[in-house]
């Protein structure tokens, strides 16, 4: 085959198509065979298929991401997919992560994990083997149907990461002079330059870090369903539940890190002003973990007293469906304008309804196959029993996420039912007082069932622990409230706080427990004092939280200004070198250092106390790119304390348009005058001050200067000089403007103060005064530079992350507990 | 009866009490007219009107930014927006605001904003403002 087009490289591509292929058809070999596996289980050969299936898929996987990585690295644009996520000037962890900038590599994240898992499940699982890995080869062959992107029947099944542009995009089109000439059209790579580069918003190391995490959460979850498939399927009821749980409690710690981590890049480093602002994007990744931590704690129930086995198994379930049904939120373009950050419709609307489809009836049909025979338990459970509360709390998580379910799916509701429902006019607040309620019974439950035993505990005992623990809580919370601030809120924050610091307190006391020999117990009990900080840090730092850049100022805004509501004005303009005071800082811009595409905006900011000593001082630069295809791009930079962060962040500057050092002299003095406002003439004698706007100029001396720049003076010139001393914003500066007499004309060379916005010229001589005529050129305010930015305070954050790395070390020792478990038994 | 039964109820009820918050403070999409015939604040989709003037100085007031919308019905109205202009405003397709009428003004306290992307032709990208800053 010739190809007419010159200098691409098909093979990386046509080999990438081929693993995708091949990916495919393995995964889905792999699941028939090991669907013949389970049905005849004395037949070994099927099982010997299926594992030949699951290898290949894993070979095919890795070649895909192989052959997408050496297209990226290698700057192959004549590929859409580098040429829409990367570009020669990213760095190499960035050229890394452009990888799942976009639907396909997020898509070849998920199927890697999942083949991952499934070659430790094969070498793990022993009798689930078949059955466990006929459902997730299953999943693996649907996940390889979104990436095949080969047409059907006219229609495109799935985006291939191996479109060639010239394919995806008509290049005839958007450049009229390839449809005119073929050579021209032919040599197209010759003019494809470079990519589009990744959005600089992504520009960050947890890109690199985020997506593998977050897409490794959501392939685990795949594990607890199919074993809960494989049980109902083989009838094996009582048994999945011990080796499913290791994987589960692995799916939450995994996934909940994932989603700690995307708040951590949103509050470090994206402009939310905040970490989490309920996006339904946010909402989507949350929904699943929310179940899966319900579906975890009534398996342990089910493990212990063998209550619970129905919800346990319904829960696990859901809590895979909801996964693919988060993906089909975000990836549909359903959520339209809702969601600031979904993808749009990439023409696989029905394929990811399909996906959501297949899984829920497979689970349906199987629970309504087995539901007479399920375990089930007559007796009821007692109301003073750690199982009786797990179960409630358990159904709590689960309300929690049928509301986020309900509220992020209001686009799918219009569309389902024809209704045009917008979401809540203030979403932030519905989702934080609605959550807000269930927060408080969940840490309650995570507080006082610790005080209960399995099966029957006694009732006087634990009323006795419950209350003074609730007192004693009480009695914490009401300092911390009005020390931070915190009892400005509405009560059913007051109320999480109290349950919060109950937790964390009924916890502290079983890890206590633990340490003196019930060590096994020490998992639960650190996750749950986790768990209690990041709702303590969570509702401090976003409760109260408080913008100091308030515009105070009281400059007249003109007549419009008038009409507008009272809002809380939280941007402030800061002109360079100007010094504004901002609750306890005094605050200057002033300067900027760039670092190409970056331009960091030195902002000072000091505490001074009452004497007028400066106590502290410190330097933030929150940044900005110039970026040509997205315009100001801004990341906004964070002083950390102990106790408090102080995040700012520039929403505009003049500054970065108006580029550095383009003033130099050469330029023509008229057109440069016209950024000044009128000049004013001042008569002055040495020792005398002019005032201007922000500071005064003295005339310190008047003398002959031998030089003026690069003009050679001869005997008959007559040159002096003004030393002046400018005092502007409390900082000095000088300058020497000169005058100028040749062949009796009269010159003079002006002097700028950059950082001032001045231009001195030094005019005339008036020997008769004994004076002479300094010229004052100001810079009006709009053509000093400035930067519009925002400043906010969020007070004791740092809970936040520490309970999440607590939270994490907590899972990390159940799964170790619950491993021990396994081989014991 | 059992005491699961009895929680059973409560779930439900929890669960019919969600749907009815969600659905009360749920609001709706609508026109410039329907926001001068209400009090209540709502969701208008419309565009920019590209040919009138878009009044953002930050050296007068760094949080007082109007333009021109016109809805989906035509109908064209001033929009006032206490904040910053939103990067690219200029650039958006589409954009939808939550707000309420003062007087002849539509007073936005959020925008979110379509604009074609510059880096792909077939995705579009959205980014929203918020007028006050989120907070519980």
């Amino acid at each position: 085959m010739d190809n007419p087009f010159k200098g691409e490289h098909l093979l990386p591509g046509h080999l990438g198509q081929f693993f995708t292929i091949l990916a495919f058809g393995s995964s889905l070999f792999a699941a028939i065979s090991y669907y013949f596996a389970t049905n005849n289980p004395t037949d070994i050969s099927w099982k010997r298929l299926g594992r030949i299936g699951a290898r290949i898929n894993m070979i095919a996987v890795v070649g895909i991401g192989a052959c997408l990585y050496y297209i990226i690295i290698n700057h192959l644009f004549e590929y859409y997919y580098a040429w829409e996520h990367s570009s020669r000037a990213l760095p190499t962890h960035y050229i890394i992560s452009s990888f799942w900038d976009g639907q396909e590599g997020s898509f070849w994240l998920w199927t890697f994990w999942q083949g991952v898992l499934s070659n430790i499940l094969i070498w793990k699982a022993k009798s689930w083997e078949s059955p466990v890995l006929a459902v997730i080869s299953l999943s693996q062959a649907i996940v390889a149907t979104m990436l095949i992107g080969v047409e059907i029947f006219g229609s495109r099944i799935g985006t291939s990461p191996f479109i060639l542009l010239r394919d995806a995009i008509n290049l005839k089109e958007s450049a009229p002079i390839f449809a005119t000439n073929p050579e021209l059209y032919h040599n197209y790579l010759t003019y494809i330059k470079d990519g589009n580069g990744m959005n600089p918003l992504l520009q960050n190391y947890w890109m690199v870090i985020h997506p593998p995490t977050l897409f490794l959460g959501f392939a685990s979850m795949v594990v607890p369903f199919a074993y809960a498939i494989a049980g109902l399927w083989q009838k094996r009821y009582t048994e999945w539940i011990k080796p499913a749980l290791s994987y589960s409690l692995f799916a939450m710690m995994v996934l909940g890190t994932g989603i700690i981590m995307g708040a951590f890049w949103a509050y470090e480093s994206l402009s939310f002003g905040g970490f989490w602002a309920w996006d339904p994007v946010e909402n989507a990744s949350i929904i699943p973990w929310l179940i899966l931590v319900g579906a975890v704690h009534v398996m342990i129930v089910y493990k212990n007293t063998k209550h619970s086995y129905i919800t346990a198994t319904i829960l696990t379930l859901t809590s895979f469906v909801l996964v693919l049904y988060a993906s089909f939120l975000t990836r549909s373009g359903v959520l339209g304008d809702t969601s600031v950050h979904a993808f749009t419709d990439a023409g696989m609307f029905w394929h990811l309804v399909a996906d959501v489809v297949i899984f829920l009836v497979l689970a349906v049909v199987l629970l309504a196959i087995r539901w007479k025979e399920l375990p089930r338990t007559t007796k009821d459970e007692e109301t003073y029993s750690r199982e009786f509360w797990m179960f409630v709390g358990a159904i709590f998580l689960c309300l929690s996420c049928f509301h986020l379910v309900v509220v992020s799916s209001i686009p799918v509701w219009n569309l389902m039912f024809g209704t045009k429902l917008a979401p809540p006019i203030d979403p932030v607040k519905h989702y934080n007082i609605v959550q807000a309620s269930f927060a408080v019974v969940v840490t309650l439950l995570t507080g006082f069932t610790q005080f209960l035993k399995y099966k029957k505990t006694d009732s006087a005992k634990f009323f006795i622990s419950t209350v003074v623990y609730l007192v004693v809580a009480a009695l914490i919370t009401l300092p911390i409230i009005y020390f931070t601030g915190a009892n400005k809120l509405q009560f059913v924050f007051i109320l999480i706080m109290m349950g919060a610091i109950y937790s964390v307190l009924a916890n502290g006391k079983v890890l206590i427990d633990a340490f003196k020999g019930k060590l096994k117990l020490a998992g639960s009990a650190v996750a749950h004092i986790g768990f209690g900080l990041i709702m303590i840090g969570a509702l401090i730092s976003a409760g109260t939280s408080k913008v100091i850049s308030e515009n105070t100022t009281g400059q007249d805004f003109g007549a419009d200004f008038v009409k507008v509501k009272n809002n809380p004005r939280e941007n402030i303009i800061l002109y360079k070198n100007a010094p504004v005071v901002m609750g306890k800082y005094t605050v200057t811009y002033i300067g900027d250092s760039i670092a190409a595409p970056n331009h960091y905006f030195k902002v000072n900011y000091k505490v001074i106390d009452a004497a007028g000593k400066v106590t502290e001082e410190f330097l933030l630069k929150p940044n900005a790119q110039a970026n040509a295809k997205m315009g100001l791009i801004a990341t906004p930079d964070t002083k950390h304390y102990l106790f408090s962060d102080l995040y700012t962040h520039v929403n505009m500057s003049n500054a970065i348009a108006v580029g550095e050092g383009t003033e130099a002299a050469g330029h023509d003095e008229a057109d440069d005058d016209k950024k000044y406002e009128a000049p004013i003439p001042y008569e002055v004698a040495v020792g005398d001050t002019i005032r201007f706007r922000d500071g005064y100029v003295v005339l310190r001396s008047i003398g002959k200067v031998d030089k003026v720049q690069d003009i050679t003076l001869n005997d008959k010139d007559v040159a002096i000089g003004a030393k002046l001393h400018v005092v502007a914003n409390s900082k000095t500066y000088d300058a020497e403007p000169i005058y100028m007499i040749r062949n009796n004309n009269a010159f003079d060379f002006a002097r700028k103060v950059e950082d001032a916005g001045l231009k001195l010229r030094f005019t005339k001589v008036l020997p008769q005064k004994g004076k002479v005529e300094i010229t004052l050129y100001q810079q009006p305010e709009s053509a000093k530079k400035w930067i519009v930015m925002r400043a906010i305070q969020f007070p004791d954050i740092n809970f936040l992350w520490s309970g999440t790395i607590i939270m994490v070390i907590g899972i990390l020792l159940s799964i170790f507990r619950r491993n021990k478990e396994l081989k014991t038994a | 009866m059992k005491k699961s039964s009895i929680f059973g109820l409560v779930v439900i009820a929890i669960a019919i009490a969600v749907i009815i918050s969600v659905y009360s403070n749920s609001s709706t999409y609508g026109s410039f007219k329907d926001a001068s015939n209400t009090n209540s604040e709502l969701h208008i989709v419309g565009h920019l009107n590209k040919n009138k003037q878009l009044l953002y100085d930050a050296t007068k007031d760094a949080n007082y930014f109007s333009f021109y919308m016109k809805d989906n019905k035509g109908e064209e109205c001033k929009v006032v927006f206490t904040g910053a202009k939103p990067q690219d405003f200029e650039r958006s397709e589409q954009i939808v605001l939550t707000g309420q009428m003062q007087g002849n003004e539509f007073h936005a306290t959020h925008i979110l904003m379509k604009c074609p992307s510059k880096y792909t032709q077939d995705k579009v990208e959205i980014t929203e403002a918020k007028a006050k800053q989120a907070s519980i």
